[in-house]
């Protein structure tokens, strides 16, 4: 078949799919509604997942938490000794933290009570806070911009949190955390170790974790192990797994997801079959009148090819670029209540995601192809109309 | 010399289902190169069906079709094709136009799947245009022509490809008087061009047109030549 | 003169090519502004030890998955308490020793 023909035939499909283009345009829509699904779920969790990544490149190395009958329990200060006699271990750092349920707004908190002294980069933490703001003094806590707005804090020094015993404790905004810093902290309350344990009730002896610094990074799991090993009753969760996890929670491909995706795809390739089996009258006899002025079945079905292709390629596009606006110049808005749940506080997120060839072709393989294959038999059943039935 | 040649061709359709019909019978008929023919008949005597075997549409049921000497009674689709687009232009009942397309678009159809390129196809169609008086129409809508402005945009599709011979199927069925006159002084004229002609119809205006060099009746799918 | 429907299409495609090129330009100044903020983002997770994005803060399991222990969500009811539609939306984690 020589170019030329290719494209008088490419010509006439165009025309085609032009003059039946109420029809066309309606599919393209649908098409393009279940590609924007598809690809803004697949873009929301690869720009989150590449958030994870960057983001938390410098999170603890080690993280140790003591485990009871499966469940997580306060870690006595004791095992920072047993700890310290695994050589390659530079700095093991207690840790508070732990949720606080605020009962009027039904929100969430995190809190962190934590000596920046003996953290990784702690005697900078001054600048993640807005102007005038510094890391907590005793008796003084830093807080998200989301708690900020829950607790109705603007312009207010003071605000009070309970204990366990339902007393009160007073703390002091020493400061508010960069608004950058709102997809980390902006449900997060920090204030000193001792005032953490202070809130929580926590005996002095417990801490809620250890964060635990090695001397050579490529050490990391063999001194996981011999944590795991020195202390059995501890759990220890390495950076490496951490990002192992965003990989995973983040999945497109699994659970709520995909059958959503699974299920929108399905029923649009029933409606594609349903529309591209039935020729209109005017369809028949407009075929069977080319078939008798010399145009092969070939050439009818590449036409068809053409115009199934055309309209699959053009949802396609409008699909996947809608979705990339969505996700990166609306931060996912759609899908926003499916992210967060039921959440009092929401962070901001700016959503930048990666988008690689295999992403699309994954996407395209998951809806072009199904579409055309969904059409190929309606197409060739439109091409094998006998000419002779232009006669009558 | 002779240009169309069938022996003995019969023609069933639903061969042994319980609606069988046969359309043509044992017919034999030979037909000159550059003779205009007349097939005159009823509504389902069986002219066209003659016609469409002549025009290599579908092949016959039994018996022997030639075109210049090719066989064509058992050729696949997919030659006959190739075969039908070389060497015959159809007129059609109701003409058969592509209402949305224009003109110029419908004129060209059959070039499209010959690979010939916008700029032929355009010079080859304006040829056919002005002798037809058509080039002020080129790019309106078919729908928005007249009957007689799309009576000879068919003819024009159907000389495009040069063929030698042109088959028209009732082409006055729907034409007043002034327009089957105008079609016939047309006809005549592709005769002189030296093309083999054959028309179906029982219009006694074409049946008896003085042009006419050959009436083939056709009943009950039997042929009478006279 | 109306033009080719062939030469309409390569139009239209070469117009896409532009918008995608825009639109690539005008995320890399997102991206750009986002690598600008990279030490304070170094600083607070480091110093503070972080370990999770803050996504959704409802349960335990949704805000910090990569420290939560399996039985977690087991943890906030008699039964499994499931969190709809984060909790289905997220994949559970499996842990490989």
């Amino acid at each position: 078949m020589s170019f030329e023909k290719h494209l008088n035939i490419l010509d006439y499909a165009l025309q085609t799919f032009w003059r039946r283009k109420l029809k066309n345009v309606s599919v393209i829509i649908v098409f393009a509604a279940v590609i924007f699904l598809v690809a803004s779920f697949q873009l929301t969790t690869s720009s989150l997942v590449k958030s994870a990544r960057k983001s938390l490149a410098r999170a603890p190395e080690i993280v140790v938490q003591k485990m009871s009958a499966g469940r997580q329990e306060s870690i006595p200060l004791a095992y920072n000794k047993k700890m310290g006699a695994i050589f390659g271990i530079q700095i093991i750092v207690p840790r508070v933290w732990g949720y606080y349920f605020d009962e009027i707004n039904g929100a969430n908190y995190t809190v962190i009570g934590i000596n920046p002294a003996l953290m990784p980069m702690g005697r900078e933490l001054d600048i993640v806070f807005e102007e005038g703001g510094h890391f907590p003094k005793p008796g003084e806590a830093a807080l998200g911009s989301g708690i900020l707005q829950s607790l109705a804090l603007e312009g207010r020094q003071v605000f009070s949190m309970y204990r366990p015993d339902l007393t009160l404790k007073t703390f002091r905004i020493g400061g508010i955390f960069d608004s950058v810093t709102d997809f980390l902290t902006s449900d997060t309350l920090i204030t000193t170790l001792e005032d953490g344990r202070d809130l929580f009730g926590l005996d002095e002896e417990k801490v809620t974790d250890f964060c635990v610094y090695v001397r050579n990074p490529n050490e990391i799991e063999t001194i996981a192990k011999k944590i795991s090993t020195a202390l059995p009753d501890t759990r220890v969760v390495t950076r490496p797994q951490i990002e192992k996890t965003y990989k995973m929670v983040f999945s497109w491909r699994s659970g709520f997801a995909s059958v959503c995706i699974l299920t929108a795809l399905t029923a649009f390739i029933i409606f594609a079959w349903d529309k591209a089996s039935g020729l209109s009258p005017e369809e028949r006899r407009e075929i069977a009148i080319l078939k008798i002025l010399g145009w092969q079945t070939a050439d009818i079905l590449l036409m068809r090819f053409w115009e199934g292709l055309l309209v699959s390629i053009l949802a396609f596009i409008a699909g996947y670029l809608g979705a990339f606006i969505h996700v990166v110049f609306f931060s996912a808005g759609f899908f926003r209540p499916v992210l967060v749940g039921w959440s009092v506080l929401i962070p901001d997120l700016t959503l930048v995601p990666d988008v690689t060839l295999s992403d699309m072709l994954l996407v395209l393989s998951f809806s072009v192809l199904p579409y055309l294959a969904a059409t190929v038999i309606p197409a060739w059943r439109s091409s094998i109309i006998s000419p002779d039935a232009a006669m009558h | 010399m002779i240009l169309i040649q069938l022996q003995q061709v019969t023609k069933t359709y639903n061969q042994g289902q319980a609606n069988e019909v046969r359309a043509l019978r044992d017919v034999s008929l030979e037909i000159e190169a550059n003779s205009l023919v007349c097939l005159k008949g009823a509504s389902g005597s069986g002219k066209s069906t003659l016609l469409s075997i002549i025009g290599c549409i579908f092949p016959p049921t039994s018996g022997r079709a030639a075109i210049d000497g090719k066989q064509l009674s058992r050729l696949p689709d997919r030659f006959l094709t190739i075969h039908r687009r070389n060497t015959i232009g159809f007129i059609f009942q109701q003409f058969n136009v592509l209402p949305q397309l224009s003109v110029l678009d419908n004129i060209t159809l059959p070039l499209l799947p010959l690979g010939v390129s916008p700029k032929k196809r355009k010079e080859r169609a304006y040829v056919l245009m002005e002798r037809l008086s058509l080039s002020h129409r080129a790019n309106f809508p078919a729908r928005q022509i007249s009957g007689g402005e799309m009576q000879r945009v068919a003819i024009a599709r159907a000389l495009i490809n040069d063929p030698p011979i042109i088959l028209a199927d009732e082409p006055t069925a729907h034409l007043d008087s002034k327009l089957s006159h105008d079609f016939m002084n047309i006809i005549s004229g592709l005769k002189g061009l030296g093309k083999t002609i054959i028309i179906a119809s029982h219009d006694p205006l074409i049946t008896r047109h003085t042009a006419i060099e050959k009436v083939i009746d056709v009943k009950d799918g039997r042929i009478h030549v006279s | 003169m109306i033009a080719r429907p062939t030469h309409i299409l390569a139009g239209a495609l070469f117009i896409l090519v532009l918008g995608v090129i825009t639109l690539a330009s005008l995320t890399g100044i997102k991206e750009d502004r986002l690598a600008g903020q990279t030490k304070i983002i170094d600083v607070v997770v480091a110093g503070l030890g972080l370990t999770d994005l803050c996504i959704s803060t409802e349960a335990r399991y949704t805000r910090h998955p990569a420290v939560s222990d399996p039985v977690v969500p087991f943890m906030d009811y008699p039964g499994s308490y499931e969190h709809f539609p984060t909790g289905s939306f997220w994949a559970p984690i499996i842990y490989f020793e």
